[in-house]
Formats: C-alpha cells, sequence, structure tokens
C-alpha cells in the first residue's frame, strides 16, 4: 500500500459507535500512512462524518480502537482497563490532530489574525510576536495576506475556509481531518478552499477528508474509503474505486451523485 | 418640604452607603457564584447539573423575604454566630447566585457548539475554552439580564431593613419616626434608588452596543 513498512500515523480499528439504539459505526478499520491523502465517500448516514468526528474524540468511541502516531486517542490502558482520557491528555493529543469543519466554526470575536493566533499562544506556548508571525505567514499561504485584521463576519465563505485552514495547519498537525469543507459554500467558491488542500497534499500533509467533492477526491487522493451503513465497503486507489464499481452500493452511489451533478 | 429633606440627607446618605455596600458584596458573590453554577448547568454531567439545578429551581421559587427570615432564624439553631448583616447578606446572595445562574447557562448555551468544538480541536483544555471562546462571546447575552438582577439587588437591599440593619430604607424610616412626615424622606429616598438602577441601566445599554460584533 505504501513504499515504507512504517506504522500507519493513523490507524483505526474495530470501531463501534452508536446513538442510542442506532448502531452508525459497525467495526471500522482504516490505516493512514503519513503523507496520505484518505478520501471517504458515502452516503449521508453512513457513518464518514461521525468516523471523522471520532479520530480526534468529537464523538467517544463505543468499541474499537483509535491510534495516532501509536497513541491511543480517546483512552488510556490503566492495568487492562480502558479509562476516559482527562481533559489535559485529550487536550494535548487533539493539539496534534487539526481539525477544518464545514460550518467553518471560526472564532466570531477575534480577527482572522487571532483565530490562527489563539491556539499557538495558548497550546503551543508561542510568545506573541512568534506566534503573530507564523499566523501571518499562513494566512499568506492560503491567500489572505490583506485579510489578517478581517473579522469572520467580514469575509465571504470561501475566505473563512481558509482562515479555518491556516488556524488548522499552523499548528502543525500530525494529521488534517478535513469535515465536508466546501459543503456550505457557494459554487463558485468552492475552487479556491480546494485549491489550499491540492497544496497542503502537495507538500505532504497526511490527511482524511469526507468529501462530497468526487472529482476533486479522485485528484487529490492516495486512497479512497466508500462507507455504507457504519461499514467501509470498498477501499483502494482512486482510479479503481471510481473505474471498477463492481460493488452495486457504490455503483448507486457514484451514480446519484453523477445526477446532481448533471 | 425642601427643608426637611435637606436635614434628613445625612442621615440618609449613612443608609445609601450601607445599602452600596450590601448591593456591591451581593453582586460580586453572585457574580463569581453564578457562573461557576451556570458552568455547571450549562456544560457539567448529570451529577453536577441537576443538583445546581434544584438549587436554582428552589431557590428562585421563594420569595426573598422569605428567604431572608428562614436564614436569619436558621441559622443561629446551627450554633453558628453570624451577625444580622452578614444573615441577611447571604440570604441574598443566594437568591440572587440563582438567578445569575440561570443568566449565565441562557448566556452559556446561545454559544454554538461548533465553538467549544473548535476550541477542542486546536487544543485548548475545558478553562481555556471557557476564557477565550465561550465567555467573550457570551459576555454579550450575559450583560443585559445580569444588569437586571444586578438592579434586583439593589433592591432587594431594602429588606434587609426588616432584620435590623440599618440601610437606606431603615434610615428614611428611622428619620420619619422623628420628623413623622414620610412623603419628604421617601420621595427623596426613591430618587436614591432610582438613581443607582437608572444609572445602571443605562451603563447596561452602553455594554450591549460595544458587543455588536455578531450579526443576528
Amino acid at each position: 500500500m505504501s513504499e515504507n513498512d512504517a506504522a500507519p500515523l493513523v490507524r483505526v480499528r474495530g470501531l463501534t459507535k452508536s446513538f442510542g439504539s442506532n448502531q452508525v459505526l459497525k467495526g471500522v478499520d482504516l490505516d493512514v500512512m503519513k503523507g496520505q491523502v484518505v478520501s471517504v465517500i458515502g452516503a449521508s448516514g453512513s457513518g464518514k462524518t461521525t468516523l471523522l468526528r471520532c479520530v480526534n474524540l468529537l464523538e467517544t468511541y463505543d468499541g474499537g480502537s483509535i491510534q495516532v502516531d501509536g497513541v491511543e486517542v480517546g483512552y488510556s490502558d490503566v492495568n487492562g482497563r480502558r479509562r476516559p482520557r482527562r481533559e489535559r491528555e485529550l487536550a494535548r493529543i487533539r493539539a496534534d490532530i487539526g481539525m477544518v469543519f464545514q460550518l467553518f466554526n471560526l472564532f466570531p470575536h477575534l480577527t482572522a489574525r487571532d483565530n490562527v493566533v489563539l491556539g499557538l499562544r495558548k497550546v503551543r506556548g508561542m510568545d506573541r510576536a512568534a506566534a503573530r508571525e507564523l499566523a501571518e505567514q499562513w494566512l499568506a499561504r492560503v491567500g489572505l495576506a490583506d485579510k489578517m485584521d478581517s473579522l469572520p463576519i467580514e469575509l465571504s465563505g470561501g475566505q473563512q475556509q481558509r482562515v479555518g485552514i491556516a488556524r488548522a495547519v499552523a499548528m502543525n498537525p500530525k494529521v488534517l481531518l478535513l469535515d465536508e469543507i466546501t459543503s456550505a459554500l457557494d459554487p463558485e467558491l468552492v475552487g479556491e478552499v480546494l485549491t489550499v488542500v491540492q497544496e497542503l497534499a502537495n507538500d505532504g500533509m497526511t490527511m482524511i477528508l469526507v468529501t462530497h467533492e468526487m472529482s476533486f477526491a479522485r485528484d487529490v487522493s492516495s486512497r479512497v474509503v466508500f462507507m455504507d451503513a457504519g461499514r467501509v465497503v470498498v477501499e483502494g486507489p482512486p482510479t479503481e474505486v471510481f473505474a471498477a464499481q463492481t460493488h452495486e452500493r457504490l455503483r448507486n452511489f457514484l451514480a446519484r451523485i453523477e445526477f446532481k451533478r448533471s | 418640604m425642601i427643608d426637611i429633606m435637606l436635614k434628613g440627607l445625612p442621615f440618609l446618605w449613612q443608609g445609601l452607603l450601607v445599602t452600596l455596600e450590601a448591593s456591591a458584596i451581593v453582586v460580586a458573590a453572585a457574580l463569581i457564584a453564578g457562573v461557576i453554577l451556570g458552568v455547571g448547568l450549562s456544560y457539567g454531567s448529570r451529577w453536577i447539573a441537576w443538583p445546581i439545578r434544584l438549587f436554582s429551581d428552589f431557590v428562585r421559587g421563594l420569595p426573598l423575604l422569605v428567604l431572608i427570615f428562614s436564614i436569619f432564624y436558621m441559622l443561629p439553631l446551627t450554633g453558628w454566630k453570624v451577625s444580622n448583616f452578614w444573615s441577611a447578606i447571604a440570604a441574598l446572595a443566594l437568591f440572587e447566585t440563582a438567578h445569575v445562574s440561570e443568566v449565565a447557562r441562557g448566556a452559556l448555551q446561545s454559544i454554538h457548539p461548533g465553538q467549544n468544538e473548535a476550541g477542542k480541536a486546536i487544543g485548548l483544555t475545558f478553562g481555556q475554552r471557557m476564557l477565550y471562546v465561550v465567555f467573550p462571546q457570551a459576555l454579550r447575552r450575559f450583560l443585559p439580564p445580569w444588569i437586571n438582577t444586578v438592579v434586583d439587588t439593589v433592591k432587594g437591599s431594602s429588606l434587609l431593613a426588616l432584620v435590623g440593619i440599618v440601610d437606606l430604607m431603615l434610615s428614611i424610616q428611622q428619620v420619619i419616626g422623628r420628623t413623622f412626615k414620610p412623603m419628604p424622606m421617601y420621595v427623596l429616598g426613591a430618587l436614591m434608588y432610582f438613581a443607582i438602577n437608572y444609572t445602571l441601566s443605562q451603563v447596561s445599554r452602553r455594554l450591549e452596543a460595544r458587543f455588536a460584533y455578531v450579526r443576528e
């Protein structure tokens, strides 16, 4: 699957998760090697967003295991018993897992720059000048050099989402989670955000993205994972997954997406 | 009428200072305790939120006067030696704490859950998320109703007179006890209460306008 035989950076095994009586994840396995871009596709309700949110424990999981760089995310092992992680441990683990949200979730009371600075100062412990400089570098890289002092409300959706990306990658995460980051955008703003993601991929950022942008998933991904009803049903290189279409549910799903397009 | 007011003024002034002192103590205590309880209500597990809910609903369901007398007569039974002043302050503080906790809960719950998630995602701890993400945004929702509780505190402090504390209310009555002319003193006292509370509501209005960075 990958050139090196090293352990995967993100290793999901037998992941289960229920909301009440509704089991949304029914034993999911997923490996993401360092530098890989993995796209998770599937119909809404297939569990793909829940899977993503479990990786940085925005959702707790019931069973199975998620390891990021060899560390179990949600639980520590105390004499063979699972104990939920303390707030501080969890914060330290999350600091190394970036996330970009569908609805941006920028801090509305802070400027674009301060949205990025906050984590650098309070989590990474950088001094003010260094944090500002790094924040400005990243904002410039996502094309917002002239928007440093703008409040989120003064930015377009595409600009807000690029601040969201800068805020996540400035923390220098081991892996970046992207949760349908273009779904809330006007169609003409999707491109500017995807361009930034493409550049991150070229730079070797490890990413897991949940997306409905099939052509983008095909272009950017090292692997595509198709989920259905809480399970990974098909996975492989994008060319195979999109071309083969041997699996009926995948075929139907892709047909529906194409239909919506045209 | 004016000359009676002028003669009574120094006595009322002393009372006013007591009213302000008592109100300030209660407001500070209720702010700290109320915000902590409001955080517990909004983010605590059931085992934290449920007792707070019980406390808040119970205390808010009592007339303030009943609460003041209950604590005034019950505290001595526990063997605790507390002055009238502090017993009444405690009652008023409990009452306002319950109200502030509801104001804080409402303000905190008005913040979109995505804000907390974004804070988590960059590795902020719970305390940091409250301090840097949630509180600054909740402030503008918190301030106007909170200032109402401050106004209620100043007004409610007039009940301190009933357990013998010489606040503005009781000093009014004491002056009337000597002059036998109730009208001038009550008018003067009312003006003093009004001056405090009107100032507060003006401050509230200013603050509200200052924190309008989010489109609604």
